[in-house]
């Protein structure tokens, strides 16, 4: 294989398609309104980076960040906890009906959330806990489910099954083999598992449109909606508010970009 | 092996179980029910039997619907499936390419409603980028009010969406690609195949499972877009953008018609399940492709 510049030139002019967009975004956070309007590919005249603290305490991106934190960590913790119990024992263990709860988890892999998200609707109404965080991290909890327990499987497979009759032989129960040799074995899934969990519910839009009314309570998609609703004017503090909901995420993603490319792809591989 | 105690395995999936069944499987049974009511959310459900159904298709925005995600999905095949492989085949063909598939990568990462107001900007007639490029470019004629014409409105989400996931499955296939043992390459290479015939004959048959399964999900995915619709056009202009689940939301809360919503997504879960089992009959089964 030889250097070549002209593909090297071509994947860079290619790549503008990406950046182009991604940088007037972030640079016309620092332009005025007439800036935006007038010369929209010109650089920001002066630099000041206030506006990015005005969306965040001002237009509440801060309170949308927490909530999208705390509704994501725990269901990303749930999935992990609750999916990695349930692959161990569909994987290592017999019991009776085993199969056929395993092929109602694998349902879940093909339905699409517009099959039950009516009637979860009117069961959360009934249950009174629309307007709540519940109501996000309760369904994110049981989308992630499906596929991590179907990953967690494949992972399992792949271990030594001597491992556990090892385990077995020095008199471990199931529940001690789980906490002491499958969760530390698992580890390379666990983070594969997270990743893509996270992201589903970090971006989840449809259900958090129609269960969460309290702008208080909003995650980072709805409530840049309604920033974008309130602030329909507001040109630069708008672009100043999509660029802080994407620069973390393109930092998390450089830096962990090999974990989250093989998450995002594992499921579709396996 | 067998359990050390019998109600262990139980306990170990009962979470799980608890959860997907409360959430999911409940209501799935559920929205079936109610498909065959009347129902406007609050008052008592009445029984209407097959209604719903007849009333379903021969609702013209409903079954228009259908039509707008296939030509979406038609487009977004070739703009993420087919750009995806192309783009995966070129970056697998260099060493120092880490830069280009992560660039690629980085819309996937974002939130779609993100990215969707981002667009909305773009293609702003009045301050967008892409118009006055255009106009800068000496193009004006190509100048669109993307999002408000009809004749521009599908394409436009199609394109976008295109530009969102190229990068995903070129991120697919390059693992696929990945996982083909070197010596193939190298020998191919060694007996003179270029890049491109490398690609043709040798990379794109070996990973063909990846491609049946980049298919599926780029057809199950577009049949099922939301967020980029909701956001961007809400199924106009003049309902040319109107997609199942776009129109299935306005029924639900909107129009308050809880019972034919119910049916609207009835049929489409059995359109997807039923492109999921065509898949499964269809799909290759064998030795000519890389095993995972």
């Amino acid at each position: 294989m030889k250097r070549n510049p002209v593909f090297h030139i071509a994947m860079a002019m290619y790549s503008l398609i990406y950046f182009v967009p991604l940088l007037w975004m972030a640079m016309s956070s620092l332009k005025s309104n007439e800036e935006i309007a007038m010369d929209p590919l010109s650089l920001p005249t002066t630099w000041d980076f206030s506006v990015f603290a005005e969306a965040f305490t001002a237009g509440g991106l801060d309170k949308y960040a927490i909530n999208s934190a705390i509704v994501t960590g725990t269901c990303t913790s749930a999935v992990l906890l609750f999916g990695s119990m349930a692959a161990f024992a569909f994987t290592r263990l017999n019991f009776r009906f085993s199969k056929q709860l395993m092929a109602l988890i694998t349902l879940g892999l093909i339905l699409p959330l517009q099959s039950y998200f009516i009637a979860q609707n009117a069961l959360f109404d009934s249950l009174g806990i629309k307007d709540t965080r519940m109501a996000l991290i309760l369904p994110y909890t049981a989308m992630g489910l499906p596929l991590a327990i179907w990953l967690f499987r494949a992972y399992i497979q792949n271990l030594p099954k001597e491992i556990f009759e090892a385990a077995r032989v020095d008199g471990a129960s199931d529940l001690q083999v789980y906490k002491t040799i499958l969760v530390p074995m698992l580890k390379p899934g666990i983070a594969t598992v997270a990743v893509f969990t996270m992201l589903g519910a970090w971006n989840e839009f449809l259900l958090a449109l129609v269960y969460i009314q309290n702008d208080d309570l909003k995650t980072i998609p709805t409530g840049l909606l309604s920033f974008s609703t309130r602030y329909s004017t507001n040109y630069h503090l708008l672009f100043a508010a999509l660029t802080i909901v994407t620069i973390p995420m393109i930092i998390l993603y450089v830096i962990f970009n090999r974990r989250v490319i093989e998450g995002l792809t594992e499921g579709a591989i396996k | 092996m067998k359990p050390t105690s019998r109600w262990i395995p139980y306990f170990l999936v009962a979470p799980a179980l608890l959860i997907f069944s409360i959430a999911i499987l409940g209501p799935i049974l559920a929205t079936f029910g109610l498909s065959l009511t009347d129902w406007d959310g609050f008052s008592t459900p009445s029984f209407v039997g097959f209604e719903n159904f007849t009333h379903a298709f021969a609702d013209k925005i409903y079954m228009n619907s259908y039509w707008h995600a296939g030509v979406y999905i038609a487009v977004t095949l070739v703009l993420e499936v087919a750009v995806g492989l192309l783009l995966a085949g070129l970056v697998s063909s260099k060493r120092n390419t880490t830069f280009y598939r992560v660039a690629f990568f980085t819309p996937v990462m974002l939130p779609l409603v993100v990215i969707s107001v981002l667009w909305s900007f773009i293609l702003n007639p009045d301050l967008g980028i892409l118009n006055r490029l255009l106009g800068q470019l000496g193009l004006e004629s190509w100048q669109h009010i993307w999002l408000g014409d009809q004749s521009t409105a599908l394409i436009s989400l199609s394109v976008i969406s295109g530009w969102i996931f190229a990068g995903f499955y070129m991120a697919i296939f390059y693992a696929g690609f990945q996982r083909i043992p070197s010596s193939i390459i190298e020998s191919a290479r060694l007996d003179g195949a270029s890049e491109w015939q490398l690609l043709r004959g040798i990379k794109i048959p070996m990973v063909k499972n990846l491609t049946e399964v980049a298919v599926l999900i780029c057809f199950t995915g577009g049949i099922q877009v939301f967020d980029l619709v909701y956001v961007l056009t809400n199924g106009g202009p003049y309902e040319t953008t109107q997609v199942p689940t776009t129109y299935l939301v306005r029924v639900v809360f909107r129009d308050q018609q809880m019972g034919y919503g119910s049916a609207l997504a009835v049929i489409l879960t059995l359109v997807v399940v039923a492109v999921g089992l065509v898949y499964n009959k269809v799909r290759t089964k064998g030795d000519a492709v890389v095993e995972y």
